[in-house]
């Protein structure tokens, strides 16, 4: 197995070799964090198993006025093995993308903005634009969205009982 | 702290203003516990489980 976090960051990767690429904001509330280190061993997994490599990771803080504090992964104290991923970021975000990430946080809260390629589906993905395949959809289901379903059918079914 | 240099004045690559997602508390409210809901989902996506789908 490669281990990712200690070879330099892939710098030629072929556009057409290119995974989906996703983001997601982390809200942590205000007087809520409990930072164990636990995130950055599975985050450092993820990387060394090959299955993501991390493009940028930003820290947002939304002040009780509504302004944003944005703050680079490279200035966070005590970045410990997480080191080695933020010298191989892209920082692919811009300025307008921190106002329009922030603008899913609640005031007071801090937030972990990280974006990552699937390397996991980069082969698939490759393969399927070869075929001649185009993406038209994609999506995420909610948990909740399933748990909604199973319900209306188990209530359909006890409606039939 | 300032963002690097870098960042501003190039083109943004979200594009629009994000909503906060559903928090995964509305799944588990009311009805059974969140631990029985988890089984429950955990079923639903179980390779092999076919019969449910009606088109």
């Amino acid at each position: 197995m490669t281990n990712l976090t200690t070879e330099p960051a892939v710098q030629d990767t072929d556009l057409d070799e290119l995974g989906p690429v996703d983001y997601i904001v982390v809200e942590f509330p205000a007087g809520a964090s409990n930072f164990t280190g636990e995130m950055a061993k599975a985050l450092l997994a993820l990387v060394d198993s090959g299955t993501i490599r991390v493009i940028d990771i930003l820290i947002l803080t939304k002040n009780e006025d509504g302004t944003v504090d944005a703050k680079e992964f490279s200035d966070v104290e005590e970045l410990g093995p997480l080191q080695v991923v933020e010298g191989q970021l892209a920082e692919l975000l811009a300025a307008d993308d921190v106002v329009h990430l922030a603008a899913a946080m609640d005031p007071g809260s801090t937030a972990g903005v990280l974006i990552w390629e699937n390397l996991w589906a980069a082969p698939f993905a490759a393969a399927a634009r070869r075929s001649g395949g185009q993406l038209i959809a994609h999506g995420r289901i909610p948990i909740q969205a399933i748990i909604a379903s199973i319900e209306a059918d188990e209530a359909h079914s006890t409606e039939g009982e | 702290m300032p963002l690097r240099a870098a960042r501003v004045g190039r083109v943004g690559v979200i594009g629009h203003p994000v909503a906060k997602t559903a928090v995964v508390a509305k799944a588990v409210t009311p009805g059974p516990s969140p631990i029985a809901k988890t089984a429950v989902v955990a079923a639903a996506v179980t390779p092999g489980r076919a019969g449910r789908r009606r088109l």
